[in-house]
């Protein structure tokens, strides 16, 4: 017990430490905006891989790590669609996860966001045109955000989030 | 000629008339014809001790009319390639599954992607095609588009059935509770033991063994980055291994090491993630938060040395695209002492906790006896006993010049599998140490304009941190691509699974799957 408070004494604050992203998210349609009001600043997340090669989950979850830690900002991550307010997919959507995704997004409840997380999930990426893969995540569900980069750094996921939770009118 | 290792010898000696197409110091291929197929690959797994450690399919199209399928045993640091030629309008060839158990997922993907129908299989259910895919579509025979769409048809995939009373069937996925990847478990329950466990995986096949097709042997690499995000540098390095063979290209000496130096660099950022993973399966979240804090740490590093936090882009065929410079030198000395000393504060921590080592002893064994049976590779095999390691078996980049110590456990167990994680952690660490040591001056890259043959092949082999990764490489015309046979340990560690719950309960599957961390992407291709 006094060798895991020592080693949290030691270890002390970790939360934020890391460089800030580069560049803010392309800014969000007032549309968008308008639908993340009811959210009320905070969002439970369900994410759905349709095909990614995992390195955008991998960032998915370092965000939810002591540096990131990022429950602070009221965001945290369902286990079920049904609990759902927004779905962030990955990856392009393959042949096969085409039939799961559409059922996912009808399981969630209105209203609800939709985020493309990675250039996979925006516009396929290196895997476009594949027999295997049937198209980007808005050919088969509307898109709300979309968040680039291959796969985007976890500081570019969080302001992006940041992005929809400021959506409120400022107070 | 080099020296040929006793189990060649002896495939020599039984099979007199067996002449070597092509042999080197580490492989050695025979062309067999299809009827005593089973016969030598019997020979092979049961009396060499051979572990069947690839098997494929080629379509030899329009060079000649025929398809090839090869089967790569792996014999005491020895390779045996056997290649047997399927022609005629039959497509038929004799399955090796009956007698070697590690073919199964082999066969039924060989079906798949090619329409070849190995007679004899026990199980021809469809795999990577799921049942609306329509009939007669095999995307890796050469006269199917790339870029074609696929149609849909009804069909109905069927689970393995067991009937009594009390028993009853959990299905999970393809879409899971936490963030993790697309695939789909069938367990049958009697109360809360599993009975039986069915997983059906491909719901991520993106045909990339396709698209391989498409690209030149320099193209290739971002897409070869990008089969199992995690392995990224894994697979990156695997397939310029084999490209470079192909292009006559000799990796400067710096380089090699850069690339063991970032090959380790990933292996530890993973295994963080996985010890991490496996204590929060325990419901243990202090050692999660600080393993998940650890890992941020090296892929910050990474992000530093590299500008990815995957280490993408960070290898170019024939060499590394980044140097690594004296102050970035020290710095990683720095965060690794610092690292490795909070690390060891940790284990002391874990290990303490009696109540985790209760979760994880005897939980989800695998056996060395059905490890083997099942060619499992990688970690998995380490803990069960299997001692095999590439770094050490058949060295790759400037592995040659450092000296490995193969982390070893018999137990096959949950715990096993987390030490063999820990002990490679220190490994590493050291590794690197080495590695930073001795590390050369010289150019970063090679170049040369040799141009392989359409045909001509290359095969090679890389201990990613999950485990042996192969790539089959074989140039067509115009330096492009016309075939790339890509296998993560995934592949050949999923099935195993199976056989690791059984007699578990249910709410231990989480902890066993955790504890394998096998990738969905590298498998479903």
């Amino acid at each position: 017990m006094f060798r895991i408070l020592k080693k949290s004494l030691k270890t002390g604050v970790v939360t934020g430490q890391y460089t800030d992203a580069a560049q803010s998210c392309a800014s969000l349609a007032p549309e968008t905006r308008e639908k993340a009001l009811p959210f009320k600043q905070s969002l439970a997340i369900r994410e759905v891989d349709t095909g990614s090669c995992n390195a955008c989950e991998m960032e998915m979850n370092a965000l939810t790590n002591p540096v990131y830690d990022i429950e602070r900002f009221g965001v945290h991550i369902a286990a079920s669609p049904r609990h759902a307010d927004a779905l962030v997919v990955t990856g392009p959507v393959t042949a096969n996860m085409e039939h799961p995704l559409k059922d996912v997004y009808k399981q969630t409840p209105d209203p609800k966001l939709v985020i493309a997380l990675g250039d996979c999930a925006v516009n396929c990426g290196i895997f476009k045109g594949s027999y295997a893969v049937t198209g980007p995540v808005d050919r088969h569900i509307p898109v709300d955000v979309c968040i680039p980069g291959c796969p985007p750094r976890p500081a570019e996921i969080l302001e992006a989030l940041a992005d929809v939770r400021r959506s409120r009118p400022s107070s | 000629m080099t020296e040929r290792s006793s189990a060649v010898l002896r495939i020599q000696s039984t099979f007199p008339d067996l002449i070597a197409e092509r042999s080197s110091d580490r492989l050695v291929q025979y062309r067999v014809d299809k009827s005593r197929l089973p016969e030598l690959a019997r020979f092979l797994h049961e009396k060499l001790q051979g572990r069947l450690a690839l098997l494929f399919a080629v379509d030899c199209r329009p060079l000649e009319e025929k398809y090839e399928i090869q089967y790569l045993f792996s014999l005491d640091r020895h390779w045996v390639l056997l290649t047997v030629a399927v022609a005629g309008a039959d497509r038929l060839f004799t399955s090796i599954t009956p007698s070697v158990h590690a073919a199964q997922w082999y066969e039924r993907e060989i079906r798949d992607l090619f329409g070849l129908i190995p007679q004899g299989h026990p199980d021809l259910r469809r795999l990577v095609r799921h049942e609306h895919w329509p009939k007669g579509t095999h995307p890796l025979m050469k006269e199917f588009l790339w870029d074609k769409t696929i149609g849909r048809q009804q069909g109905e995939y069927r689970f393995r059935h067991i009937e009594g009373e009390g028993v009853f069937e959990i299905p999970v996925g393809p879409i899971h509770a936490g963030v993790i990847e697309a695939g789909h478990f069938r367990f049958s329950v009697a109360g809360e033991p599993i009975m039986q466990l069915e997983i059906r995986h491909f719901w991520k096949h993106r045909g990339i063994e396709k698209l391989f097709e498409q690209q030149t042997l320099i193209t290739a690499l971002p897409l070869a980055e990008r089969v199992s995000g995690d392995t990224t540098f894994g697979h990156g390095l695997a397939y310029c291994e084999a490209a470079e063979s192909l292009l006559h290209l000799e990796v400067p000496r710096h380089a090699r090491y850069l690339r063991s130096l970032f090959l380790e660099l990933e292996r530890l950022h993973n295994h963080f993630g996985d010890v991490g993973a496996i204590c929060t399966d325990t419901a243990y979240a202090l050692a999660h938060a600080h393993c998940s804090r650890m890992k941020e740490l090296l892929m910050q590093l990474n992000d530093r040395l590299t500008g990815s936090r995957f280490l993408r882009g960070a290898l170019a065929i024939g060499g590394v695209t980044n140097d690594v410079s004296a102050i970035q030198r020290s710095e990683m000395v720095d965060v690794l002492d610092a690292i490795e000393k909070d690390f060891a504060e940790l284990e002391s921590i874990i290990f303490a906790n009696a109540s985790l080592t209760d979760r994880l002893e005897t939980t989800g064994v695998l056996t060395e006896r059905t490890a083997w049976d099942h060619g499992v590779v990688g970690i998995v095999g380490r803990a069960s006993g299997m001692d095999q390691d590439v770094r050490r078996d058949r060295p790759f980049a400037a592995y040659n010049e450092l000296a490995i110590n193969v982390v070893l456990y018999r137990y096959g167990d949950v715990r096993a599998r987390l030490r063999v994680r820990m002990d490679e952690i220190h490994e590493s660490i050291r590794l690197i140490r080495e590695i930073l040591n001795k590390m050369p001056q010289g150019p970063l890259v090679a170049t040369s304009d040799h141009q392989p043959r359409p045909g001509e092949w290359a095969l090679s082999a890389v201990e990613g941190w999950r485990g042996e990764i192969l790539y089959f490489v074989m140039a067509g015309e115009n330096g492009r691509i016309h075939r790339c046979k890509v296998r993560d340990p995934s592949f050949v560690n999923w099935p195993a699974i199976q056989w690791a719950v059984i007699g578990n309960i249910v709410p231990d599957f989480p902890l066993i799957n955790k504890s394998f961390n096998l990738s969905y992407a590298g498998n479903d291709l």
